[in-house]
């Protein structure tokens, strides 16, 4: 394979080429850059594919939250009703969080935004409440798990735990369908995360159902709230004015007003 | 000609179905999550890689490059999406396949698993019919190695 045979078969393949002008027919080119056709073809079948995973993981970093330093809450929580309230009262900005703890799209919401929120609710630009929603009730098996999250919720706000509760039912999310976790398993996980004894008997007593009820209820029949006449979660609002989180700006977009 | 309207029929399946996931990202990972197969974390990166894997095998496929190489891609991921559709009927999960967006739970008798694996195996007829006979007319490829395949061919033989 010395390069004498190979630009003797140049100098056949030059001469076949010429025969072929002299014929009228015009050979076919080799492809670009000395490849040969096939051998090209298949690069550029590789550069695209690969490209398109590159494209997809940078959009996947780009959109998960830096967990490198994920920021620890230090910011007050106050519960009114149904209502839990993180961050400073005297907050200039109000986001309005709905939501529903077997919700995907709240999981979705939460693990994207949860940095952003709880570095913003520690530097005092917003507060936060949380409406316990119960809309998913009839997904997990037996019914009910969003009414007995939403009430362990509650119980943790008055427990002082809510912040690392709150982000730990998103974090083990149960997927629909399931049995969701026991109320035996909501408690353990309050109780992990330093809560009182009151706490098991909160989450058991379930007292909170009828607010968890009404807060649906109220929230679902709030025009603001709406897409196409129809109540989902999660829905956020800033400042009383539903925004689209597929922005992934939107929280700084409400921070600068 | 058969060929042919394989290759663009499932270019067309491809960008639709990337395009479909690649504008609702949140929609798409709540799909790939509903299979419960993954890992939380894996799920996101599926999530976010899986749309712009089929556009690009959309485009290859429209423009006619590589058609036998990517009819191979596609039937791999087709047998992927058949294995996900059946392990989730399988298990009496109750989603949407999440397909062509969409995606999730849906409610216990509003599956479709039937459905949509016929419709999966429809695609894989067209890639298989495109593994064994990848010529096909309009296609790029047929400018960049003559006349297709093997570099052996052409001049060089004589």
């Amino acid at each position: 394979m010395g390069g004498a045979d190979r630009s003797d078969r140049k100098r056949r393949q030059a001469a076949a080429e010429a025969r072929l002008r002299a014929a009228g027919i015009t050979p076919k080119r080799r492809g670009l850059g000395g490849l040969s056709g096939t051998s090209l073809v298949l690069t550029i079948v590789a550069v695209v594919v690969i490209a398109a995973i590159v494209v997809g993981v940078v959009v996947t970093m780009k959109n998960k939250a830096a967990e490198t330093a994920a920021p620890a809450a230090t910011y007050p929580v106050a519960r009114s009703g149904a209502v839990i309230t993180a961050g400073q009262a005297a907050a200039p900005v109000t986001v309005d969080v709905y939501e529903d703890y077997l919700c995907p799209y709240c999981e979705r919401f939460e693990t994207t935004y949860k940095d952003q929120i709880t570095t913003a609710l520690n530097a005092g630009q917003i507060k936060v409440n949380y409406h316990a929603i119960s809309i998913l009730d009839r997904s997990s098996t037996p019914p009910g798990y969003s009414t007995r999250a939403a009430n362990a919720a509650i119980c943790a706000a008055d427990a002082g735990i809510f912040p690392a509760y709150h982000a730990q039912l998103y974090a083990e999310q149960p997927a629909e369908g399931s049995a969701g976790f026991s109320n035996d398993e909501l408690t353990a996980k309050g109780t992990a995360l330093g809560a009182g004894p009151g706490f098991g008997q909160c989450v058991a007593a379930q007292a909170n159902t009828g607010l968890i009820q009404n807060a649906t209820n109220t929230a679902a029949a709030t025009p603001a709230l709406q897409s196409n006449g129809q109540f989902g979660t999660p829905t956020i609002a800033v400042n009383g004015t539903k925004v689209d989180v597929n922005d992934s700006n939107w929280l700084q977009n409400a921070i600068k007003g | 000609m058969v060929g042919t309207f394989a290759r663009l029929g499932l270019a067309a399946v491809w960008l639709t179905s990337g395009l479909l996931k690649v504008v609702d990202p949140a929609q798409t990972y709540v799909a790939v999550r509903a299979y419960d197969v993954l890992p939380r974390e894996a799920v996101a990166v599926v999530a976010g890689v899986l749309p712009w894997f089929e556009l690009a095998l959309g485009v290859l496929l429209l423009l006619g490059i590589g058609t036998r190489v990517v009819a191979c891609l596609s039937a791999a991921l087709l047998l992927v999406f058949i294995a996900g559709v059946s392990q989730a009927w399988a298990r009496g999960l109750n989603i949407d396949c999440g397909c062509f967006g969409g995606g999730g739970a849906v409610a216990p008798g509003q599956t479709q698993y039937v459905q949509e694996i016929l419709r999966d195996t429809g695609f894989l007829l067209l890639a298989a019919w495109l593994i064994v006979r990848p010529r096909t007319l309009l296609a790029v490829e047929n400018r960049l190695a003559g006349p297709l395949v093997t570099s052996g061919s052409g001049g060089e033989r004589n």
